[in-house]
């Protein structure tokens, strides 16, 4: 029996451990294998292999049982689910639904969640806008939150990293707020687009840009995509349904596969994991506690480094819950402030109109994308009664009117002959949102999910600095939105709990100082240096772009400093 | 053994019970297999011709050929609320009151006349089920595989560089709202 158990530790040890399979995870995978490292990928969720298990992927529209539409009981049970606009007929089975893990909603919070192979990267809407100094030093200049512990130098290097290898279409723009990347050419904005550009360009005098969406898909052949097996994005505007062309970045189709081919990769599913293992004596952490999601049996992994990419509040939940002597209120916890300063993205304010020039124009085909508008308040200064600002994005497109009319061979003949309508302007708003430690996760001392892993408490929700800015949103692009013609305008606002912008960040956040923050400049827990958390939760601030391409860059960023760092013995 | 016997006794009689429905009572078989509802065939021979109605065969397919009779029903048992199925079988059996349960034998020229005046008739359940089976034919007309292929052609792979930023509108030529 001793020697069993031997056996079964030597088995169970690895060179790293990954916590989380999506976006940041898989990115851990890629750079740890590459590099040699044997490498366990826990996965809580189900198995999703690229092409393979994209079931409605190739279905034709009349293929869809019910066109579409989602099933009442679905909904009905899951209102936390069927509130992500992503989740439809043909992409049910990429969400996890309400009672796999239940949580106590102290403000109203909308936590989608997608645990399988890949995570939300199956799923995302695919934009990546890099973020900037102006983004980086703002808590200094504007007095909230901390200090970065990187500037855009630290980090550039590793977008361009990311970027080369999942490839993005975008324009170079040379503005100072947002930086330019590795683009491959655009799909590019329509007559409409760009004509909202320039009226906006004439009228802030250059102050504020309507630029090209960089997304995550490939326009361009490149040798580092033929060998992952993607190729050109075919604009089928399919993404949630996952893409048989592996046409926009998932962890699915890209890192993780890169990372098998190597050998390195042991990727373990239904592995919920409990907590993170710390051995007092050591002073450090030797492994994972793991539950097996159908068997309910427990095991213990071990390794010398751990990443945690279990999703923002995941991982929060994951530290949290790893209670040790050393660690009695989670795991590098000494300040108490794990789990609080969590921030979001602001989507809580939209506009939409018509617009009746270019009536001999239209666009043809789908676009995986849409135009953009950086962050033009409170740049350079302070100027509003809000902090920061928000970027928005932007499209516009040529409104077809169905005729359906009577009934019979007129209705049939009618359906056949549509007319051209205005074009239809939208914008929506993405708001930087200010972490507060009131705004935070804490376990549940009684309730726990099936597992027995305690439910999250989720106290978090829009403040005063979030409805000044949404006002100023409104107003501002009425503004913008007449002085480019545009008519019945219609403006939304207060539709939308915080976390149904799937943009939630922080509470494990970086910073310089042990006593304020959680992570180091390498994203290393300050007080037990061989766990890092490099997703949402990493977050200091959330500036206003969309974060994914960030949790990446942070990712392949600290996996290597890891692998430096083992070097060194 | 009083306990086996039981069991065996338990099987026999859910045996009994499994059998029960294919014992056929009922006038005609449903073709269709709903989760929920439960239907009779005359309901089930009434919507068929009331979408037939609305998307006729003539010289191209039209809503049956389509199956929008069976994609009507598969909609309302399994995307609606239980009240709103209560409300759609109502307006069914209304309709089909009002028609003297005979509109499945009318003609054509009849049916259509009729469906087309009970689009306001004062009954609102009766209006409110003939605009969601004709909401919802036209959804799965406008979606099936001949307007996809023949009336409005869809690409499901459009293929690389394929999305036009302006295109001029040629006046003459018809719209393809799927291009």
């Amino acid at each position: 029996m001793p020697n069993f158990n031997i056996d079964n530790t030597t088995k169970n040890t690895f060179d790293a451990i990954v916590i989380g399979s999506g976006m940041s995870g898989g990115w851990a995978a890629k750079e740890f294998t590459e590099k040699g490292l044997k490498t366990l990928v826990l996965e809580r969720g189900k198995s999703v292999e690229h092409i393979k298990d994209y079931p409605t992927t190739n279905m034709q529209p009349w293929e869809l049982k019910h066109g579409g539409q989602l099933n009442y009981d679905l909904k009905k049970n899951n209102p936390i689910a069927a509130s992500c606009y992503n989740l439809r007929e043909d992409s049910q089975h990429f969400f996890t639904m309400d009672d796999e893990q239940p949580y106590i909603q102290e403000k109203p919070f909308e936590w989608i969640r997608a645990y399988q192979t890949g995570g939300k990267s199956l799923l995302w809407a695919r934009q990546t806008q890099r973020m900037g100094d102006l983004d980086f030093e703002g808590p200094v200049r504007d007095n909230f939150a901390v200090d970065w512990p990187i500037r855009y130098k630290d980090i550039a290097p590793w977008y361009s990293h990311v970027e080369k290898f999942i490839g993005i279409s975008g324009e170079y723009d040379n503005l100072d707020i947002l930086p330019d990347g590795e683009f491959l050419k655009s799909m590019g904005l329509n007559c409409t687009e760009e004509h909202f550009r320039d009226v906006v360009a004439k009228k802030y005098g250059g102050k504020r840009h309507v630029i090209y969406g960089r997304c995550a898909h490939i326009t361009e052949n490149k040798e580092i995509f033929t060998k992952q097996g993607r190729m050109l994005c075919q604009q089928r505007d399919l993404c949630r349904r996952g893409c048989p062309f592996g046409g926009y970045f998932s962890a699915n189709s890209s890192t993780l596969p890169w990372a098998q081919k190597t050998g390195n990769l042991t990727l373990q599913n239904n592995a919920v994991v409990h907590s993170i293992i710390y051995d007092d004596k050591k002073e450090k952490a030797t492994g994972v506690l793991v539950i097996d999601a159908i068997t309910k049996e427990t095991t213990e992994y071990y390794a010398p480094v751990i990443f945690v990419n279990a999703s923002a509040l995941g991982s929060n939940l994951i530290l949290l819950n790893s209670k040790s002597k050393r660690f009695p209120n989670g795991l590098g916890n000494d300040n108490g402030l794990l789990g609080k300063y969590i921030a979001f993205h602001n989507y809580n304010a939209s506009i939409n109109a018509e617009y009746e020039g270019n009536l001999d124009k239209t666009t043809e085909g789908r676009r995986p994308t849409s135009a953009y508008l950086p962050r033009f308040r409170n740049v350079h200064k302070q100027e509003t009664d809000f902090l920061r600002g928000y970027a928005s994005g932007f499209s516009a497109s040529r409104q077809i009117h169905q005729n359906s009319n009577g009934i019979g061979s007129s209705l049939k003949e009618n359906l056949t002959n549509p007319g051209y309508g205005n074009w239809r302007v939208g914008a929506h708003m993405m708001g930087e949102t200010i972490p507060k430690e009131e705004s935070q996760v804490r376990l549940d001392s009684e309730k726990t999910d099936k597992y027995g892993i305690p439910q999250l408490r989720i106290n978090i929700d829009y403040d005063e600095n979030d409805r000044k800015m949404m006002k100023d949103y409104l107003e501002q692009f009425t503004e913008m939105f007449e002085a480019a013609g545009f008519t019945n305008i219609k403006t939304n606002s207060n539709y939308r709990a915080p976390g149904n912008d799937i943009h939630e960040m922080g509470g494990i956040r970086m910073g310089k100082d042990p006593k304020t923050s959680l992570l180091d400049k390498w994203n290393r827990l300050h007080n037990c240096k061989n766990v890092y958390v490099t997703d949402g939760a990493c977050m200091t601030t959330t500036a206003t772009q969309n974060p994914s391409l960030m949790f990446m860059a942070l990712a392949a960023r600290a996996a290597n400093h890891a692998i430096d760092e083992s070097k060194k013995g | 053994m009083n306990r086996r016997n039981a069991l065996k006794n338990l099987g026999l009689f859910t045996g009994g019970v499994l059998l029960f429905p294919s014992c056929d009572f009922s006038d005609e078989k449903v073709g269709i297999i709903l989760n929920k509802l439960k239907i009779n065939a005359k309901q089930e021979s009434l919507l068929t011709s009331i979408v037939d109605t609305i998307i006729p065969e003539d010289n191209t397919p039209g809503g049956i050929s389509a199956k929008c009779h069976n994609f009507v029903w598969a909609c309302i048992d399994d995307c609606t609320s239980p009240e709103d199925q209560k409300k759609f079988i109502e307006g069914l059996n209304e309709f089909n009151t009002k028609t003297n349960d005979s509109f499945d034998q009318k003609n054509m020229e009849e049916r259509t006349k009729i469906v087309d005046s009970s689009f306001s008739d004062e009954n609102k359940n009766i209006q409110n089920f003939l605009n969601s089976v004709k909401g919802l034919s036209v959804w799965c007309y406008t979606k099936s595989e001949h307007f996809l292929t023949v009336e409005m052609p869809y690409k499901l792979v459009p293929g690389a560089g394929t999305y036009n930023t302006c295109k001029t509108i040629d006046p003459n030529q018809k719209i393809n709202s799927n291009a």
